[in-house]
């Protein structure tokens, strides 16, 4: 009952068209991101931050980028890997090459451009190719630029075996080397990254992308231009998976090599944004936290309901029932756990009446 | 009844336009005008190159000879987006609506060659394109006010009925404040009601707005009832070109509908 909107007129177009027009919704979000800013702090263990909440946001900010190509545009992707390796390498060899700009907002924001870059490289070919033929055409790319990091030495700064670690990581005076500090670090980010996103796909840039999506020829008929749309879709996208990228490679691991952003990663961003929801900005946050948190859960399950296994057993078994978990979550609801969640919040608005 | 109206000034013009796809000629040497104001009708048979001739005025085809003359420029050929610039809209026939997205949504997506905030602007939803998005809301709201589909504003399109989905799409090409409007089978499948709504809407687009309307329609009743001129088409060649009398009493036209023995 405490879920209804009646009541709440809008009387300009500017309160109807507020990212969250309904009131309950917005002091929820309110109160999950001060949560996680200052609840979270309070009783969070290393183990949470590195293992879990970090990864957890990275990769919601990766996905996020991802669904734009793919949820608004349309455009299939599986070159995700190589652009979070662009923007990790651009912004190591900034801050490696012009240390008066080691600012961890300075370099991560030039990581995103230089991926930005490379993905409208990448995405010059989408004009002629669709659908599975793009995603073969973004697998060249992830392949190229594995083999570019390996080989071209300049990038990794001639290390011998090929792996890179990043020194002081700072933001305007501010060191950020504690856990807890990289959290609200990454996790302001996010925040901000979301709002743009969220911007972006409102507006009238977000509605030429889902034109193309869904008809692209009626879309240029009425005026859109097919090239200048995906490619502003490329660029969008590649700027936040290059910046999720370099925060991987700085707060996450410290130091890598070019397997850290393999064709592993792209699927598992590709996997997140049609768990969590084509086209919904919360769908790749569901979908992140289901792919890093649901492997974890199923990992500690055993122990925590005193069944004696062997550790080999488990992990197995985990394979077995995440996988099953995938393909129940697909044949439920094949538009994403988004799709759940708004189906529940419908529930919800008209509770206890079915209908 | 029937209106009798005099029109002077040509908006557009056709010019021996021949279309043909590898060996099949979809369109040979058709020539006719559509003048400011009225409304014009295009008819004939399945296949008759009809709807290859809306596509080629508005630039989705691109006729191999003759030329189109719209608004005192003469092309050998139209682009779409050139098209759509220069004031030129389109429905078509089995609906091309952006099924995903709300009614709202795609009338917006009409008013996009209006919209001119950049990125940055975008990003931030503040300032210039939070005022421009406002403004062409008021535009788009009175299109939904003219339509009359308030209720189902926020409703993905893809879950409409087909009616309203037809109507949904006149609302988009109307957003885009065309000079010249292409209806591409408006009322095609619908019942009697949804037509007379249809019927309706176009006559008080042409009333209210003074927008051309260069329509292809089945319905005999209706094109002779709403239209100004009509043009006829057969296996790719005009057969006729008139107000709706004269096209009822030609017998080329009527051989063409109903068959003549040879």
């Amino acid at each position: 009952m405490l879920y209804r909107e009646a009541g709440q007129f809008k009387t300009t177009y500017g309160a109807d068209q507020q990212i969250f027009p309904i009131l309950q919704d917005r002091l929820f979000v309110l109160a999950v991101i001060a949560a996680a800013v200052l609840v979270v702090p309070l009783f969070a263990t290393q183990y949470l931050y590195t293992e879990i909440l970090i990864p957890f946001l990275i990769l919601s900010l990766a996905a996020i980028g991802l669904n734009i190509l793919v949820g608004y545009c349309g455009q299939v992707s599986l070159g995700t890997g190589g652009f979070m390796a662009v923007g990790a390498y651009a912004a190591y060899n900034l801050g490696l090459r012009v240390p008066e700009l080691n600012n961890l907002v300075i370099v991560f924001l030039f990581g995103g451009l230089m991926s930005a870059a490379v993905g409208i490289l990448f995405g010059l070919p989408s004009l002629r190719i669709k659908g599975f033929y793009l995603a073969v055409a973004t697998l060249a790319s992830q392949f190229f630029l594995d083999w570019l990091f390996a080989r071209v030495k300049w990038l990794t700064n001639y290390t011998p075996s090929g792996s890179v670690a990043v020194g002081e990581t700072s933001a305007f005076g501010w060191k950020i080397d504690t856990p807890a500090e990289r959290y609200l670090f990454i996790l302001a980010f996010v925040v901000v990254a979301t709002v743009v996103a969220k911007n972006l796909v409102r507006g009238h840039i977000g509605r030429s992308w889902m034109a193309i999506r869904d008809m692209d020829i009626a879309a240029e008929i009425i005026g859109f231009r097919p090239l200048r749309t995906k490619l502003s879709a490329f660029a969008v996208s590649s700027f936040f998976i290059g910046i999720a990228g370099a925060m991987w490679g700085f707060l996450r691991l410290g130091s890598w090599e070019p397997l850290a952003f393999d064709i592993n990663r792209s699927f598992q961003i590709l996997f997140m944004v049609i768990i969590g929801g084509l086209g919904s900005l919360l769908g790749s946050f569901l979908g992140a936290a289901f792919i890093v948190l649901t492997p974890i859960l199923l990992n500690q399950m055993p122990g925590w309901l005193g069944v004696g296994m062997s550790t080999a057993l488990i992990s197995h078994l985990e394979f077995m029932v995440f996988g099953a978990m995938i393909i129940f979550f697909l044949i439920v609801e094949p538009h994403g756990l988004a799709r759940l969640w708004s189906i529940a919040k419908e529930k919800l608005r008209l509770w206890p009446f079915p209908h | 009844m029937k209106r009798t109206r005099s029109f002077n000034e040509v908006l557009l013009a056709v010019e021996n336009i021949s279309l043909s796809f590898g060996g099949v000629k979809a369109l040979s040497d058709i020539s006719f005008d559509i003048a400011k104001g009225e409304i014009r009708a295009i008819i004939g048979p399945n296949g008759a190159g009809k709807s290859s001739m809306l596509n080629c005025i508005n630039g989705f085809y691109h006729p191999q000879q003759g030329a189109i003359t719209y608004k005192g420029v003469r092309r050998s050929q139209m682009r779409p987006h050139e098209a759509a610039e220069q004031g030129i809209a389109r429905t078509f026939q089995n609906i091309a609506l952006f099924r995903g997205m709300s009614t709202l949504d795609n009338i917006m997506t009409g008013r996009n060659l209006r919209m001119k905030t950049g990125l940055f602007w975008q990003a931030l939803h503040v300032g210039p394109a939070a005022r421009e998005e406002i403004e062409h809301r008021r535009a788009v709201e009175k299109i939904i006010d003219f339509l009359e589909i308030q209720h189902i504003r926020k409703v993905p399109v893809g879950q409409l009925p087909y009616g309203l989905q037809k109507r949904v799409e006149l609302g988009r090409a109307l957003a885009a404040q065309p000079e010249l409007l292409l209806l591409d089978e408006p009322m095609a499948g619908m019942n009697i009601e949804e037509k007379q709504d249809m019927c309706r809407f176009v006559l008080d687009v042409n009333d209210e707005f003074g927008t051309t309307i260069c329509l292809i329609e089945h319905d005999m009743g209706v094109v002779m009832d709403i239209s100004d001129r009509v043009v006829v088409l057969d296996y790719g060649k005009k057969i006729g070109d008139g107000a709706p009398d004269e096209i009822k009493g030609n017998q080329a036209v009527i051989d063409a509908y109903l068959g003549v023995s040879h």
